[in-house]
């Protein structure tokens, strides 16, 4: 059975493309065909951060516009022949398509993959409304801060008001140092905030600027505890149960291990 | 001893806590949102109520307080109105 999950936040720059190519790759890594839609149109980087730029010909106006076929315009990727992009255009703008267009296109896609993920660009207009129309449940994507967190609560509303089922949270940019001082919000203050299931968190991690400044998403690298986090996550999606938070601190030096003994540190928060 | 071990041990460093004040800030926020309700309305209301209430009794203007509270998904204005001395005792209207 296929599934669309649209990826939102709201807000911009809390890592919504970045969470898609991801999930993308390690559900891809994991067997399952998938798709990956930029819906972003006007604005497109799903591409980028992917590595596919250069292999862009077609685009999902074209497609919806009848000049292609959805085939033609989907790029396969080299590295896992079961995971295709379909990239937005990037010289028109979000009215070039609407929530009809959206949901056949969809319902397309469904019929040869496992699971369609839909980058939705940030804001609560054309573009949002386009991207949840075909969309069969929503993960938000947030950031510990007061204005993500916000937008994250006003696009609940929106995603319930749509009539979807109840979205997941995935929290990005996890800083368990700053959590442990006091300076960041840890997961049970954000979820007595958001009061919506956690499928994830990711912590805030070098590894992210250089895969996308390579075009080669985190999930790829067996060794990276970015994408051990989106591997567990995409595991969790596809109805995995009880997979375990993943540790993202470093490991304890001798001196902390003995003030955990005491008593003295506190507990090491775990995130995944 | 407490403080002093926690100081040998390096588990009480300075700054932080600022999470508090996100949480806080966020909870208002959302409260706002979700009522729909500006500052400026807000300001707006609890104008009108104190004019309400100045009615009847004398209001200590600087002392009032009147905001937005949640509790198990029940939104409520909660307001804290000092009143002047009346009989020779602070009263307050809540």
């Amino acid at each position: 059975m296929s599934e669309c999950i649209v990826i939102t936040s709201g807000k911009g720059g809390v890592g919504k493309t970045t969470t898609t190519a991801n999930l993308g790759v390690a559900l891809a890594m994991m067997g399952k065909r998938v798709a990956v839609v930029d819906a972003d149109i006007g604005l497109r980087n799903l591409d980028v951060i992917l590595g596919l730029e250069n292999r862009i010909v077609y685009d999902l106006v074209h497609v919806i516009e009848g000049e292609c076929r959805l085939r033609q315009a989907l790029i396969k990727d080299k590295r896992l022949d079961n995971l295709c992009l379909l990239p937005a255009a990037q010289t028109r703008d979000k009215n070039a398509v609407g929530p009809e267009q959206m949901r056949n296109l969809v319902a397309q896609l469904k019929a040869d993959f496992d699971y369609v993920l839909i980058d939705c660009p940030a804001g609560i207009e054309q573009g949002f409304k386009n991207s949840i129309a075909g969309a069969d449940r929503a993960i938000i994507v947030t950031t510990p801060e007061v204005s993500a967190i916000r937008d994250a609560d006003r696009i609940i509303g929106l995603v319930e008001a749509a009539e979807l089922p109840e979205p997941t949270l995935i929290v990005n940019r996890f800083r368990a140092k700053m959590v442990k001082r006091g300076d960041m919000m840890n997961k049970d203050d954000i979820l007595e905030i958001l009061a919506i299931p956690l499928v994830g968190m990711v912590p805030d991690h070098e590894e992210v600027i250089v895969s996308a400044n390579k075009g080669t998403p985190a999930a790829f690298d067996e060794k990276s505890v970015v994408g051990e986090a989106y591997r567990r996550i995409a595991r969790r999606l596809t109805g995995e149960q009880d997979v375990p938070f993943v540790a993202t601190e470093e490991p304890d030096t001798v001196w902390t291990a003995m003030k955990r003994w005491f008593g003295l540190a506190p507990a090491k928060e775990v995130v995944g | 001893m407490m403080s002093i071990l926690d100081r040998f041990f390096g588990t009480v460093r300075g700054g932080g806590g600022s999470k508090e004040d996100a949480k806080s800030r966020l909870k208002v926020l959302l409260l706002h949102d979700q009522v729909d309700l500006s500052p400026q309305q807000m300001e707006a209301m609890k104008s009108e109520i104190l004019d309400v209430i100045a009615r009847y009794c004398e209001v200590d203007r600087q002392r009032v307080d009147v905001r937005l509270e949640k509790a198990e998904d029940q939104v409520s204005v909660v307001s804290s109105v000092p009143l002047r001395r009346v009989t020779g005792r602070a009263a307050t209207v809540s």
